[in-house]
């Protein structure tokens, strides 16, 4: 009798193990994360989200008042990114003191019946100059954790944790890199003069980076986000400067006689393509090392070309030229040199910037005295119109194609915006005195 | 005997259930949500620490070239038509006047600054700029100035003459303005 029972007992126990095996391993194949937001959809929804007011999880009181601080910053964030409509704050129905910030002390329903369908939730403890922020991603339809992440830094970098906190929700939601690491350069007149600047994208952490006292212009970002090269007049002609923007060391890398402007580095960050002069004072794009050696001429004819930006494949290179008797937007081929003309449509387009998915070119169209920001495909078709009010120029691509930072004076003064980039959700980003032209995105989007 | 059959019922139960699970087609939660209980999984959150990269400080005290101070000139501004460098009567007469002042002070350097109106983009406008600076500076040079007492540069649209947003003051600022340089 034993012996048969043992081997009963045996032969359940493996049944029984692998029954268990089965239902663990067929819900981990076809694990794949729900689609909450489909970027890819040209008219994308707004996910309902509501943002719970961080705890204080330490012993430390939060006299600066953090928690709100982090909420703005958080907040502010989520509105920039165009993806989210926010509920409001003062429709939350659960008590901020005895709720939690783990999914078994969360009521769903607090959270749907406002209309939430994703939620935040967080908190920090201070410890001196250390602050933590721990953030928490919940799916409120299902009710569930979705991810999250604790940060340690100083207390006065809470704005970058908490840019990395939203980076990680939009990850989370999208399946894609946001830019809230990213940084923008733009020339701003506020000292008087023109200068460089740099800045986050929700236009806080502004810091100047130029003190030429003269005029600098046409900003460009090395691949590696280390680096930019611009034109300035300091020593009385429009030179191109390297600066290292770590280090602050800067050098004149390219000083010919007439221009040395509309720099712009190939995606292999080793060369460089400008506009330099010619005898008789035409313009023509050359490409040179990061040494300010000529390496080779890109363009060979009678009219002014300027404004390079490259294919993100480094092999073409779309840029303006008077050739046909206005500004026009045409294609070459760095290797061959062959051009093609690209836009056919208005008698200026100008400023042209591809975006780093390699399937757009936005750029700029002047009409009636004022300027517009365009996106066409890479071979010229499908032209939209993105922009209305005022006059807007100097488009720029965040390094994950999805959003466009440009140039208008539509409140009076230019300052910078940034939109989809199907022109939708644009907001101003820089405010106060000067007039701040020339944003160009940097090229990094934070470590992954 | 009872006890193997409960335990065989509970078995083939378990199996039944997961057959169910594996026919349903289910939304499933990332890999490391599979522990069932949930809040201790929340615990394992990813921890960073977040060290700011900040660019070098602006050095205020740097050493600048001095300015090329510019002397009140005699010598008067040429313009040109909207997107144009080509010279007009009245620019080749004004600059037959600048030549004549020119002759009789053969040492004075001239720079010719090439301007355009705010219209356009500024590198495009950099581009004109240069092409009138070079435009004034040939004429000088067939008549007869020498070339090494001319320079050019462009300024494009970065040094107007007057700011209004008007047909008026866009003529004026697309000009060649010459300076006496020291």
């Amino acid at each position: 009798m034993k012996p048969q029972r043992d081997m009963v007992k045996r032969v359940l126990k493996i049944v029984f193990l692998l029954a268990i095996a089965l239902i663990v391993s067929a819900r981990a194949e076809t694990a794949g994360a729900k689609i909450y937001i489909d970027i890819h959809s040209p008219s994308a929804r707004k996910l309902p989200i509501a943002i719970a007011p961080f705890k204080n999880l330490g012993t430390t009181p939060d006299k600066e008042n953090i928690s709100s601080q982090l909420n703005n910053v958080l907040t502010q964030d989520l509105e920039i990114s165009g993806l989210f409509q926010i509920i409001d704050p003062k429709s939350y129905i659960e008590n901020p003191q005895t709720a939690g910030i783990t999914s078994d002390k969360i009521n769903w329903s607090d959270w749907s019946t406002i209309g939430a369908e994703a939620l935040v939730k967080g908190g920090f403890s201070l410890d001196g100059k250390v602050l933590m922020l721990e953030g928490r991603l919940f799916d409120v339809v299902q009710g569930k954790f979705i991810a999250g992440k604790r940060y340690y830094g100083k207390v006065d970098d809470f704005p970058l944790m908490v840019h990395k906190l939203v980076n990680e929700i939009i990850y989370q939601l999208t399946g894609e890199q946001s830019i809230f690491e990213t940084r923008i350069a733009f020339v701003s007149t506020i000292t008087g003069t023109k200068e460089i600047y740099l800045m986050d994208v929700d236009g806080e952490n502004r810091q100047r980076i130029t003190a030429h006292r003269s005029i600098c212009l046409s900003p460009a970002w090395s691949p590696d986000g280390k680096k930019l090269v611009f034109t300035s007049y300091k020593k009385g002609n429009p030179d191109l400067y390297l600066k290292d923007i770590i280090y602050g060391s800067e050098k004149v890398i390219s000083q010919e006689k007439g221009l040395n402007i509309s720099p712009v580095f190939s995606p292999d960050g080793k060369r460089i393509a400008l506009t330099l002069s010619v005898e008789d004072g035409n313009s023509e794009l050359f490409l040179i090392d990061l040494e300010g050696h000529k390496l080779d001429r890109l363009t060979t004819d009678w009219g002014a070309d300027v404004s390079p930006t490259f294919s993100p494949d480094g092999k073409r290179i779309a840029f303006v030229s008077d050739r046909s008797g206005s500004p026009q937007i045409y294609v070459l081929d760095v290797e061959n040199k062959n051009v093609k003309r690209l836009t056919f449509e208005g008698n200026y387009n100008a400023t042209p910037e591809w975006s780093p998915r390699g399937d757009k070119i936005a750029f700029s169209r002047m009409a009636g005295n004022k300027f517009d920001i365009y996106i066409m495909d890479a071979d010229g078709n499908n032209v939209q119109r993105l922009t209305t009010q005022g006059s807007n120029e100097d488009p720029s691509w965040s390094p994950n194609g999805r959003y466009i930072a440009f140039s208008s004076n539509r409140e009076g003064g230019k300052k910078v915006y940034i939109m989809l980039a199907n022109g939708s959700n644009q907001r101003r980003v820089t405010s106060g005195k000067g007039d701040d032209t020339s944003p160009v995105w940097s090229p990094t989007t934070g470590e992954k | 005997m009872r006890k193997s059959w409960i335990r065989l019922v509970v078995v083939l139960a378990a199996l039944a259930f997961a057959a169910a699970c594996i026919c349903q087609p289910q939304v499933v939660k990332p890999p490391e949500e599979v522990a069932k209980v949930a809040p201790p999984a929340e615990k394992k959150v990813q921890e960073e620490v977040v060290v700011a990269k900040k660019p070098a400080e602006v050095k205020e005290a740097e050493v600048m070239e001095a300015p090329m101070k510019e002397v009140p000139s005699p010598l008067e501004d040429i313009f040109f038509a909207f997107d144009d460098y080509s010279l007009t009567d009245a620019a080749k007469s004004t600059l037959d006047k600048n030549a004549a002042l020119m002759k009789n002070n053969p040492d004075a350097k001239v720079r010719i600054e090439g301007n355009c109106d705010e219209r356009g983009t500024n590198e495009y406008n950099m581009a004109l700029g240069e092409r009138r600076a070079n435009s004034g500076k040939k004429y000088l040079i067939k008549l007869g100035i020498k070339e090494s007492q001319l320079s050019t540069v462009s300024y494009g649209e970065e040094k107007p003459f007057c700011t209004e947003n008007s047909e008026e003051c866009w003529a004026k600022n697309r000009r060649d303005h010459f300076v006496i340089a020291k």
